[in-house]
């Protein structure tokens, strides 16, 4: 279940695998999905054929084949095709369903969630799927300390207890919270990985193996033969930087109304490519069927596509995603270096300066041909609960929205009001101290990104701040963020659903709270009203009652300026006709990503 | 600005309208080794890349230097350019090395000198001011093509009707925009299919000497009719 957000490269693998026999008939417990069946989400599918190979592409690898490690898109973008949880989203962005639960009950009192898991289904190597791969994934992995995953920061209850994990019999598992938590089901969709082949890597079950042997398990050197998958997809060979190659999971259980087995396609081949550049070209040759394309493809694009016979979609729907910059307010803090800078990081009114820098408006004309909205709030304007609509769910009129107009003048004084001045005369401003102020700015080899930071640069710039911009690889973009090693990062957010907590993000021992992970041992006053907000936003089952909560944390959030929130694009993507399915791309889900990839079909066949 | 070429047929185009029209019903390789309209022979030139592809890279050369016609030659460089990976090899050149082999003639490179600064071209006023300065008629075809793509019907920037498009690709005022109404008006045609390929044909002969740019658009039209 998409519940948490990932940081986003590009939305975006050999050896060989012994395919299983798969089920000799369609299980009784198969998830049935109703496709083409009206009333349903469903119903604008069509019914496929299997067969044929999928390729899409993307300019970064996975880091792991480790889902509940994984933090970046590069990584899930493949786990999220191998394991699944026991609840999942509809795909074109819906409700809750099941997945490999096939049904749950929730008691009078709200306190106890009883999962009833499909019988007679395998992982990939023929191994039964029972309880016991759920309570090891919920008890041994995702609450397990020693595990690094920000799965965990979901179920945190707003009491500080996590849900509690009962098996009932081989296919039956309760789970006890001790207070309301509205989001309880869409936390319960932590990754289910096989205890069977994963159990002696953990410290908890094998004390003969190191703590934290498990995230160093399903690496990329793991063989492929033992990589063992629940999800429709399982890999079938990896070439570092050239591709990854998934086939078709003989035991995956979900079928078609026809008793099709999905998912339809064969193979899904991901191209790793060097660049946009690149996956563009491939798409246009032919060679990948589908691409998320940017704003400055559109006119290429859309000049080719009937000649070439493929389909541009542009949604009047902005992404699941955001793009921010991010100021490390513990630069330095590891090695007791850079002290002065850090406290000038530390300091709002600095990054307040910054964010006035930020000219979005020329961001959006100039770069994303207008098709995109600048952003204050951590949550998504597609969301429900945005604080510029009006009400839960009602009309954006952002009349309560906190923004930082791009203001120089006002950015200026404030560096100045700071002692952020030129002190030696070499035109950039300098510490207060008069040591010099130098600033490396990243973000990755995404060329939209790239001009965000170029335009952001030129504004640091001629306000004085001797920013250095650079490219560096997506991964290790990310390591330096995680790790606290950066000093600015422009990155984005995707994911999260709608609702609005985020809690692996904004919560102050948070997994993605990248900004000043320090805040764990001392958090601020604002740290700790915004973590009382989200206990309390998740604590009503009233979405009226929250949404009123979560305008307040928004605002907050937005004035901590942890990250510095700049864009939101609009959901372009493109796909060649003989993608059957392909039409049904959405905000939420697309045709070669995670929950419309085993839906997508060759029409030609 | 320097002559496109699209207007070189000349007279000598009249006389074979006949011949022309007796071919209809040819096959695809019958057409492009017999067809005299330049733009019905690229049509099925453009269609028989496919097929072309196939040949060695030698008699794929040769077809280029002394093929029969402007359908067999087109095929044979569109196969050429596969089998040699050369837009791979363009794709990892610098920009100035790009323009300086597109100011040479090169097509291939203005596209992708093209593709390569299309973040500077991210709205079609942009294009077309450049348009009116530029002075090699391959980056005007270059940035014409992506020019089209604003002209479409469905972009949500710059979008045109057929009207104003068929105005355009007959009179526009540079090579470049009538080349851009010319790639947006194939891209409307493939979508619609109102005209047959007996009725895409006729209509090349009925323009092709006086706009050759429209012709341009329904030589894009045919391509995609005889590849169906």
């Amino acid at each position: 279940m998409k519940k948490v957000l990932f940081l986003v490269g590009l939305l975006a693998l050999f050896g060989g695998v012994v395919l299983g026999q798969g089920y000799s008939t369609q299980p009784a417990d198969a998830r049935v999905m109703p496709v083409g069946e009206a009333g349903t989400p469903y119903a604008d599918f069509e019914l496929g054929v299997q067969g044929g190979t999928l390729n899409r592409s993307a300019i970064e690898g996975p880091k792991s084949w480790n889902a509940h490690n994984a933090k970046e898109t590069s990584t899930t973008q493949f786990t999220y095709l191998m394991y699944g949880g026991l609840l999942t989203n509809d795909p074109v962005g819906g409700g809750i369903a099941v997945q490999f639960a096939k049904s749950y009950e929730v008691s009078e009192d709200g306190f106890e969630i009883t999962f009833h898991l499909r019988e007679g289904i395998m992982w990939s190597d023929g191994t039964p799927i029972t309880a016991d791969d759920v309570l090891f994934s919920y008890d041994d992995l995702t609450l397990n300390e020693d595990v690094d995953t920000n799965q965990r920061d979901s179920l945190e209850l707003p009491d500080g207890t996590y849900p509690i994990s009962e098996k009932i019999d081989d296919y039956t598992v309760k789970f006890t919270i001790s207070t309301v938590y509205r989001p309880i089901l869409e936390a319960l969709g932590f990754s289910i990985m096989p205890k069977h082949k994963l159990a002696e890597f953990v410290h908890k079950l094998n004390p003969d193996v190191p703590v934290g042997t498990f995230n160093e398990t399903y690496t990329l050197d793991t063989p492929v033969e033992d990589l063992v998958s629940m999800g429709p997809f399982m890999v079938e060979s990896y070439q570092a930087d050239i591709s990854v190659t998934m086939v078709r999971n003989p035991y995956y259980y979900g079928y078609d109304a026809n008793g099709v087995q999905l998912p339809y396609y064969d193979r899904l081949i991901t191209h790793i490519v060097t660049n946009e550049d690149v996956q563009m070209l491939k798409f246009r040759n032919g060679e990948v069927d589908v691409y998320g394309n940017r704003p400055e493809d559109l006119a290429i694009l859309l000049g080719e596509a009937p000649t070439k016979g493929f389909q541009v979609m542009i949604s009047d729907d902005t992404n699941y995603s955001n793009n921010w910059f991010v100021v490390n307010q513990d630069i330095g803090l590891a090695d007791e270096v850079d002290n002065e800078k850090r406290e000038l990081y530390r300091n709002p009114k600095y990054r307040e300066a910054l964010s006035h820098l930020a000219d979005t408006d020329t961001m959006i004309d100039v770069i994303m041909n207008g098709l995109g909205k600048k952003i204050w709030s951590p949550v998504y304007p597609i969301s429900p609960f945005y604080a510029g609509r009006d009400s839960y769910g009602g009309e954006v009129t952002e009349a309560d929205s906190f923004w930082y107009e791009y203001d120089p003048a006002l950015a200026i004084s404030m560096l100045d009001e700071l002692g952020v001045v030129d002190q030696d005369g070499d035109g950039w401003r300098d510490l207060p101290s008069g040591a010099p102020l130098t600033i490396e700015f990243n973000t990755n080899d995404n060329t939209t990104r790239t001009k965000f930071c170029l335009i952001l640069t030129e504004d640091f710039r001629a306000a004085g701040l001797n920013v250095n911009f650079q490219v560096v690889d997506f991964n290790t973009l990310v390591t330096r963020l995680l790790s606290s090693t950066g000093d600015m990062i422009l990155l984005g957010l995707a994911g999260g659903g709608n609702d609005a907590h985020a809690p692996n993000v904004y919560r102050t021992c948070a997994s993605l709270f990248a900004w000043r992970y320090s805040s764990c041992e001392e958090p601020t006053e604002l740290d700790v009203r915004i973590d009382e907000l989200i206990a309390a936003g998740v604590s009503t089952l009233d979405n009226d009652e929250a949404f009123e909560i979560y305008k307040e944390y928004q605002v907050l959030v937005a004035q901590r300026l942890g990250y510095q929130y700049l864009i939101t694009s609009t959901f372009l993507y493109c796909y060649y006709d003989h993608v059957g399915n392909g039409a049904l791309s959405n905000p939420y889900a697309t045709i070669a990503g995670w929950r419309l990839a085993e839906f997508a079909f060759d029409n030609r066949l | 600005m320097k002559r496109n070429g699209l207007r070189a047929l000349g007279l000598a185009t009249c006389a074979v309208v006949l011949v022309s029209l007796i071919g209809l019903t040819a096959d695809l390789a019958s057409i492009v080794s017999s067809e005299l309209i330049e733009e019905i022979s690229k049509a099925a030139g453009l269609a028989l890349v496919d097929e072309y592809v196939l040949k060695t890279v030698e008699e794929l050369e040769e077809l280029v230097a002394t093929g029969r016609t402007p359908g067999i030659q087109l095929a044979a460089d569109r196969a050429l350019f596969i089998l040699n990976a050369r837009e791979l090899e363009l794709l990892d050149m610098e920009a100035d090395a790009l323009l300086a082999l597109a100011e040479a003639g090169d097509q291939d490179a203005a596209n992708m000198w093209v593709m390569k600064k299309r973040g500077d071209f991210q709205r079609p006023e942009l294009v077309e001011e450049y348009l009116l300065t530029v002075e090699d008629d391959t980056l005007a075809i270059a940035a014409g093509t992506l020019l089209g793509g604003f002209y479409v019907p469905n972009s949500p920037i710059g979008a045109k009707t057929e009207a104003e498009l068929v105005e355009l690709a007959k009179d526009g005022e540079n090579l470049g925009l009538r080349v851009a109404a010319a790639t947006a008006l194939t891209a409307i045609w493939i979508g619609d299919q109102t005209l047959t390929i007996d009725q895409t044909r006729a209509e090349i002969l009925g323009v092709t000497l006086a706009y050759p740019e429209l012709a341009l658009a329904y030589q894009g039209y045919l391509a995609y009719l005889f590849s169906l």
